[in-house]
């Protein structure tokens, strides 16, 4: 069957099955391979894009009933090729980017999180990202990226920088 | 502007992954590619007397179903240790997830509607899946005794037993003796990214993409399997999203080479989350530990007695019961020792590395141990671990390399931050443990390093970079070294038919091992400039200026080749002593709810000695990792077995890993710098230490806080409600 | 997943005559974070997929309607803890909402599919059923009205019949001063499914309702009209599953106790800050 659906901010016509998931679909089909699979029961939110506004497990989701809606993915968050935004630019950083793998779906829920919540607590972060799993555990660097987001602190930072630069240790490590 | 060692520069490769550009295995399609899907039965153990697949192969696109029958001549056997694994079942299965067949289609539908019709005729055997099973009179034997002709222990499951030892355990005299039992569970790594493999025809060789992190290993591997020499067998290995151990050794990928060879076209297998369960996890383990020690806390003797559960192949199990039994002892100096350590062989998923690599287990019952002698002698549990820590020189293993830092420090500052001598709050309890590891015990890292007409810089390293930061870290060293900056420095890794030899991404060793083999490429391409009378550590021009004057007229670019190497000894136990060790101090304070069993963490203090940090954002980065994964173990992860050996809690849903909402209160993590280590800048590996000691130190602050001494693991808070129910003699039976 | 024919009828009237032509073949799409799963591992295996999500009748909303709070088929999760009348009225499902799942989850899970899917776990049962909740049901035999703990049958069974959907599930506004509490156990802080959840209300008439899941084929519901409630009787029916991976039996009745104690006592306290 047809589904069309605008995907981050261009209308796009695809052919999909019935049985095949949002996520199936932007990753076969629609040539995003960003969004990434993992547990595919709606528990690690590695799969995590924005649907008609709210984020959800795109493994939840057929691709069917994303027809006529308006869909966001990771590919998505940045205005501009080059350009990343200051949540991205946060998440390099704080040092919240390990293996990299459940990053997408990390921002997807952060960048939802500061809509609703333009200056979440520390529990408000953790029940924001809770949907979120990270084996590599960098709970407390990616906390940071979202707080100094927040706090409009982070630099919209253009690419060629970010390497070069010193990042700041999180608040907690000790640094004798 | 160049970059100074320890600066918390920005991981390399970051911006890829926060744009969702990053390519990892999964993420690359071939064109024609088949792709693959497992068969696999719903039983431990199992006779397969026939498979029907031609409904199978009568589904539109399914092109192929694999079997043992179909391998050509001998089945292969592979393994990093023993050649004991066949390349797909043969005869039998041996555990919950050993696929017997393995479908190829044109579309994963197809595959997925194919696999489904596969008709499997088997007879399922008794299985064997916990150590008291597998060493029961009449046990089924998990392997065949004809795979080790003439080994005494052949027609049993103990596959290996590796005894160390010093000094006179039996005859030793102490004023205290604790012995105890304790139980490490199975859990598995769950990288986030599950195992992902293509393998594809390459002309007249081979080609494959996957997950793994020894890419050069596994081209070794593939080579023999397939009958072609190394230099038509090409790996390509993307930065893997996370492996911690679990991807280091082939697993599908021999398989799935002949059937791409046969078929012409590549396939592709990924695996969901579920099989990944049944692919990979780490060794089980059951150690008696008998503690001998004088009235005023020095230690007197060890004897420590361990089973370590591997699965029906060994992989690299048995090493891991080696390897992690032989410093079992801990950072102390000891009398006398005797550690008796088993390989036992079972109808389960195949265990494999695992961050940490057999520490942990050993760990979690020789620390709690050690508290709790010095519970019973009243001692302070810091004070009796200080009194007995070895010092910088100690051959505190007689034939190994001596204690390599100053521990003391590392144990110190965790107490500082732990605020271990102030008082409590009300229900509070605190404790506090030591983790050790060895680093490698032999290695082999090549790197390339090309200094570019403009100054710029490509360093070609064999390590993988599965999260460690492995790339940052050598772009720093060749920035530092050459005076450039980072922004002018890339890196090739991943591919063997482009990148020189690296013996494996394990053990903590990159930093030290292709750090200075970097470093080393470096000092070379320095070398030729100086010949060429340009200096580049003198100050006075930049590298662009300094190799445009060098090159002249016809440009072109510097070449440097490094090599770092550890050879191996065949006298040692473990076939070579340390390179280093990896220490860590884990203090935790914490309270429970004894209602209910909750343990809330308070304060988490992790202290390593990482000798020098190249990046000191990412050391942390690495060890509060380690701490979480820690405690994910300690609190709630295990494999949930039904009577017949298969595995109840396959996938998210009921085996749990912390999230956001599951960390202590307040962590703290900090390292000592002494510049003391073998890498460059005085650095040491790191990345596990901190794992080490979690389930010790969180299991000695439970009993601080409550009294009760819990030997099993995860401690759930079911687990610590029926010990606090069994201290108040309130439970008449026991409990799971 | 096996392939299947997707519906996305518009119109309660077109869903209901869908449901009516496919009978057993066809299964309701609303969130679709229980049913995705089961599609998934093949436990289902319809022939078709109705998506309920686009038929008008059924659009997300909360509104007071005669003397309740109505809540529609399509509202989910997020919906319901967000909303102001809902937090005013009805904290101890605003606190279970709180509780499924992740954002991600609570952004797709309708409060009609948890109940429809009847886990003896669904997180907003006993809250709903402490509300005295009433479902109303639409089908082939036209419309009728179920209170909430004629609704269950056991797990994964309620007493819908063939082709009814649920379109709307009513919580009747308290006529005095309520405190209402929930609570549930876990095995990690992070999001997870329970081993036990229970909700209390409390009024100022002296009423007790205690209800709890997950302890027995269906959520059960126990109501005192005064003095002190017989706690221990109520808890006697309770059945945990001998075989559960979650939590063993003794266990889940040691928290059922503790957990009721601790629901009491906040029921107790919002009762008297009540207004």
């Amino acid at each position: 069957m047809q589904v069309s659906l605008t995907l981050n901010g261009r209308i796009r016509t695809v052919d999909v099955a019935p049985h095949h998931t949002l996520l199936d679909a932007l990753r076969d089909d629609l040539g995003l391979t960003g969004t990434k699979e993992c547990c595919l029961v709606g528990e690690c939110g590695a799969c995590t894009v924005r649907l008609n506004g709210r984020i959800v497990d795109s493994c939840l989701v057929l691709a069917a009933e994303a027809d006529g809606g308006e869909v966001t993915t990771v590919e998505g968050l940045a205005p501009d090729p080059g350009q990343l935004t200051r949540l991205q630019s946060a998440f390099i950083d704080k040092g919240a980017v390990q293996c990299g793998f459940c990053i997408p779906g990390q921002l997807m829920a952060g960048d939802d999180l500061l809509r609703r919540v333009p200056h979440p607590s520390r529990a408000e972060i953790e029940e924001g990202l809770a949907g979120n799993l990270c084996r590599c555990a960098c709970y407390e660097q990616i906390f940071a990226a979202v707080e100094v987001t927040a706090a409009g602190e982070a630099p919209a930072e253009s690419v060629a920088a970010e390497s070069s630069s010193v990042r700041e240790l999180p608040p907690h490590v000790v640094d004798q | 502007m160049s970059v100074e060692i320890g600066q918390p520069v920005g991981r390399g490769g970051g911006e890829p992954r926060v744009t969702g550009d990053q390519l990892y295995v999964a993420d690359i399609h071939l064109p024609n590619e088949l792709h693959a899907k497992l068969v696999t039965l719903p039983v431990a153990h199992a006779r397969i007397r026939a498979i029907d697949a031609s409904r199978a192969l009568a589904v539109p696109g399914c092109r192929m179903v694999h079997t043992a029958a179909d391998m050509p001549g001998e089945m292969p056997r592979f393994g990093p240790q023993f050649s004991d694994r066949p390349v797909i079942a043969t005869g039998e299965v041996k555990y919950h997830g050993d696929p017997v067949a393995i479908v190829a289609a044109d579309t994963k539908d197809a595959a997925e509607e194919a696999a489904r019709l596969v008709e499997v005729d088997y007879e399922e055997l008794p299985a064997v899946f916990t150590v008291a099973g597998a060493l029961a009179e009449g046990a089924p034997l998990v392997q065949d005794p004809a795979l080790r002709p003439g080994d005494p222990l052949a027609n049993t499951n103990v596959l290996r037993e590796h005894r160390v030892g010093w000094g006179e355990v039996d005859g030793a005299t102490a004023d205290v003796v604790v012995e105890h039992t304790y139980n490490f569970p199975m859990v598995t790594q769950f990288a986030i990214e599950p195992h992902a493999f293509v393998a594809a025809p390459d002309g007249d060789g081979l080609a494959v993409w996957t997950t793994i992190q020894h890419p050069y290993w596994l081209q070794r591997v593939l080579a023999r399997a397939v009958g072609l020499p190394l230099a038509r067998v090409r790996v390509h290995a993307p930065d893997p999203g996370g492996a911690f151990g679990g991807k280091q050794h082939a697993k599908y990928e021999p398989v799935l080479a002949f059937m791409a060879l046969k078929a012409g076209r590549p396939v592709r297998l990924v695996l969901s989350l579920e099989e990944t369960f049944q692919a990979v996890r780490r060794t089980e383990t059951q150690i008696t530990v008998r503690t001998g020690v004088h009235r005023d806390g020095s230690f007197a003797f060890q004897d420590i007695d361990a089973y370590y559960l591997i699965g029906a192949y060994a992989d690299i199990a048995d090493r891991v019961t080696g390897k992690g039994s032989y410093i079992g002892n801990g950072p102390y100096n000891w009398p006398a020792a005797r550690i008796l350590a088993r390989s036992v062989l079972s109808h389960t998923v195949p265990s494999t590395a695992f961050r940490g690599f057999g520490n942990p287990q050993v760990n979690w019952a020789v620390e709690s141990n050690i508290t709790d002698a010095a519970l019973t002698l009243r001692i302070d549990p810091l004070e009796i671990r200080l009194r007995n820590l070895a010092k910088k020189g100690d051959h505190f293993i007689p034939f190994d390399t001596p204690c390599d830092g100053d521990w003391a420090q590392t144990v110190k500052r965790a107490a500082v931050l732990a605020h271990w001598d102030a008082p409590k709050p009300a229900g509070h309890g605190r404790g506090i443990a030591l983790g050790i590891k060895s680093g490698p015990t032999t290695g082999l890292s090549h790197s390339l390093v090309r200094l570019l007409a403009d100054g710029s810089v490509v360093v070609y390293a064999g390590t993988q970079d599965m999260g460690q930061g492995a790339r940052t870290i050598f772009a720093q060293i060749a920035a530092a070294e050459l005076h450039v900056p980072m922004e002018q420095v890339s890196t090739v890794m991943g591919d063997t038919a482009v990148v020189p030899y690296d013996q494996q991404t394990s053990a903590s060793r990159s930093t030290v091992l292709m750090g200075n083999a970097v470093l080393a490429a470096c000092r070379e391409i320095k070398a030729k400039l100086r010949d060429k009378g340009a200096d580049l550590d003198d100050g006075t021009q930049s590298t662009a200026q300094a190799v445009r004057a060098a090159l002249g007229r016809l440009g072109g670019e510097v070449m440097g080749t490094g090599e770092a190497r550890k050879e191996a000894d065949p006298g040692h136990p473990l076939g070579g002593s340390a390179a280093f060790f990896e220490f860590n101090a884990t203090a935790v304070e914490l309270s429970v709810d004894e209602e209910t069993g909750d343990i809330t963490i308070h304060r988490h203090v992790a202290v390593s000695d990482v000798g020098r940090s190249i990046n000191r954002l990412q050391v942390t980065m690495q060890d509060e990792g380690a701490a979480i994964m820690g405690l994910g173990h300690t609190l709630m992860e295990h494999y949930i077995f039904d009577d017949a050996g298969r595995i109840r809690n396959l996938g998210a849903i009921d085996y749990r890993i912390p999230t956001s909402m599951d960390l202590p209160r307040e962590m703290l993590s900090d390292t000592v710098e002494n510049g003391d280590g073998p890498g460059p800048y005085g650095a040491k590996g790191m990345s596990e230490g901190a794992l080490l000691a979690v389930s010790s130190a969180v299991a000695a602050a439970v009993r601080d806080a409550t009294g009760v001494a819990i030997r099993d693991l995860p401690l759930s808070p079911e687990r610590v409600w029926r010990a606090l129910r069994k201290r108040d003699g309130e439970l008449q039976s026991s409990g799971a | 997943m096996r392939a299947f024919a997707y519906e996305r009828p518009t119109t309660l009237a077109d869903a209901v005559a869908l449901l009516a032509e496919h009978g057993p073949d066809a299964r309701i799409l609303a969130g679709g974070t229980d049913l995705i799963i089961r599609l998934r591992d093949g436990t289902y295996a319809p022939s078709v997929v109705v998506d309920v999500k686009r038929v008008r009748e059924l659009a997300p909303a909360i509104t007071q309607t005669d003397g309740a709070l109505r809540v529609s088929a399509g509202t989910v999760m997020t919906d319901i803890h967000d909303s102001p009348l809902m937090q005013r009225w009805f904290p101890a499902l605003v606190d279970a909402a709180r509780f499924v799942g992740s954002v991600q989850i609570r952004n797709r899970a309708t409060l009609a599919g948890n109940i429809c899917n009847a886990s003896p776990a669904a997180d907003t049962v006993p809250s709903l059923l402490v509300y005295d909740a009433r479902v109303h049901a639409i089908g082939p035999a036209g419309e009728r009205t179920i209170p909430l703990d004629d609704f269950f049958v056991r797990s994964g069974v309620t007493t819908l019949q063939p082709g009814e959907l649920v379109t709307a599930i009513d919580l009747p506004l308290p006529s005095g001063r309520v405190g209402s509490a929930f609570q549930r156990r876990t095995r990690r802080r992070g999001h997870d499914l329970a081993s036990v959840t229970l909700a209390v209300a409390l009024d100022d008439a002296g009423t007790t309702r205690l209800a709890y899941g997950s302890l027995g084929p269906r959520p059960l519901l126990f109501v005192s009209e005064g003095g002190a409630p017989p706690l221990d009787d109520w808890f006697a029916a309770a059945r945990p599953s001998p075989t559960s991976m979650r939590a063993s039996p003794d266990y889940r009745l040691a928290m059922l106790r503790v957990l009721t104690q601790r629901a009491m006592a906040a029921a107790r306290e919002r009762l008297e800050a009540a207004a």
